[in-house]
């Protein structure tokens, strides 16, 4: 009876799947290759179509050197680096639907998501512990490309990239650590902007362009929120796409050692 | 494995290859020889982006992000912390004038990473050779660590020395 039951169910899905999968919407989505295309086959030709025919080709050639998809080389760090930045994208914008970058309401929105919002506190440990990850993982990156001399000519450009987006993801997590406004964010951000009033000449401009007044204030949480959410990650997804644009200009990973 | 042959805007797009050439031998080193990207490095993309959710997924199951008290521009904290990554430049400030800690290290710190492929003349990327650039790149990486390290766990009120197996000051 129950088996009666699921060889029903799996005959129609069979056949409305049947339906989908080659129909002239699905073969308008999928371009020639495509692995999930109606009757695609395993050749190397397929296998090139994958990348060529699609957007992917954006990001990778059809072939590399065999070396540079070894893990021991890359260690994986750049694009872990960038995968948690992905994360951090997708979590911050859940983040975002219950936060409200005042004074009154921040603190508040904060302690709401681990007491009335469902998933709310695993989202925001995975954006807080992703973020801290993250600055890690770029640091690591970065001593692997040097310890690799990696920087050297055709990349001394990207290494450049580099070294923007490494203080664009310090510049990320700082304008973050500000929002949940505890004593800790507030605390620490006093301590990191009172170091810009110290710039010769303008240091009291810089201090008051960062801060949105003199001290630490609920003008501040909007200006960092508005940083954070919006102009820093739009500066550091340009810059990534001219990284990972040159990382392929100059003749994909740099040669084994 | 006889395939209709393809046709792309409006010409016949010819297959790619598979195998050796028709006469002689491919010589290529080992190393350089190139892989297809789908399946080889798409698949290393999936496990590795899969293994780092799965890190942080268990990192954010069993670790509670820190949240304190309400903001009060009143109580001051003793120690006031930065987060782990500027607690270097902030041991860093404990010891000299901020112009010197907070602005001109730094920045010289910044300039100086963007000008390394510039000044580093030295065209061999292997170690043995290159035996200034690393010195001078680690010295400062282990810097950087040991002040990180004790800014982030071995300070405590005031600024004062803590071990941190006895009093725990560090923030994340
Ligand atoms: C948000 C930060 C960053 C992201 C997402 C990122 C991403 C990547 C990726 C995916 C690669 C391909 C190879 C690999 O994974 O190692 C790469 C290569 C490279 N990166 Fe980054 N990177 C970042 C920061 C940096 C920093 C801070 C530096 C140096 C200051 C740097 C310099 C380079 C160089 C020179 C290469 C070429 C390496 C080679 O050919 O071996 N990147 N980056």
């Amino acid at each position: 009876m129950a088996n009666g039951i699921v060889d029903k169910v799996k005959e129609q899905a069979t056949s409305i799947w049947g339906k989908v999968h080659g129909s002239q919407v699905a073969e308008s989505i999928l371009r020639p290759g495509s692995p999930f295309k109606k009757g695609y086959s395993d050749t190397p030709r397929n296998r090139s179509y994958v990348i060529m025919n699609n957007v992917l080709y954006h990001l990778h050639p059809v072939k590399v050197k065999r070396h540079g998809v070894r893990l021991s080389y890359t260690l994986c760090l750049g694009g872990i680096s960038f995968f948690l930045f992905i994360l951090l994208t997708i979590t911050g914008i859940f983040l975002m639907f219950y936060y409200a970058p005042t004074a009154e309401a921040a603190y508040v929105d904060v302690e709401a998501l681990s007491t009335s919002v469902a998933f709310g506190s695993l989202v925001r440990n995975m954006h807080r512990w992703g973020a801290h990850l993250m600055v890690l993982s770029v640091f690591l990156h970065m001593s692997r490309v040097f310890y690799h001399g990696a920087y050297k000519p055709p990349r001394e450009f990207n290494w450049v990239v580099g070294v923007i987006l490494l203080l664009l993801t310090l510049l990320l997590s700082f304008t973050g650590y500000l929002l949940p406004w505890d004593q800790l964010a507030l605390w620490a951000v006093t301590v990191g902007t009172n170091m810009a009033g110290f710039v010769p000449v303008f240091g009291d401009q810089v201090k008051f362009a960062l801060l949105g007044s003199v001290e630490v204030t609920g003008d501040t949480i909007l200006r960092w929120y508005v940083l954070h959410v919006l102009a820093f990650p739009f500066i550091i997804v340009i810059f990534m796409a001219v990284h990972f644009w040159r990382v392929r200009k100059d003749g994909g990973i740099s040669g084994p050692l | 494995m006889a395939e209709e042959p393809l046709v792309f805007e409006g010409k016949r797009v010819l297959g790619v290859v598979p195998g050796v050439p028709p006469v002689g031998d491919r010589k290529i080193p080992e190393e350089q020889e190139s892989v297809m990207v789908w399946p080889h490095l798409l698949v290393r993309h999936a496990v590795a982006a899969l293994a780092v959710l799965l890190i942080v997924l268990l990192v954010a199951i069993f670790f509670d992000a820190p949240l304190r008290e309400i903001a009060n521009p009143a109580v001051t904290p003793n120690p006031e912390k930065a987060p782990w990554y500027f607690a270097g430049l902030q041991e860093l400030l404990s010891h000299y004038h901020p112009l010197v800690a907070g602005i001109l290290v730094p920045g010289a710190v910044i300039l100086g990473a963007m000008a390394l492929p510039y000044l580093d003349r030295n065209p061999d990327r292997h170690g043995k050779t290159r035996r200034v650039a690393v010195a001078t790149f680690t010295i400062f990486l282990v810097a950087w660590i040991v002040l990180t390290i004790i800014g982030f766990a071995f300070r405590g009120p005031d600024w004062g020395w803590v071990w941190p197996w006895i009093d725990w000051y560090g923030e994340l």
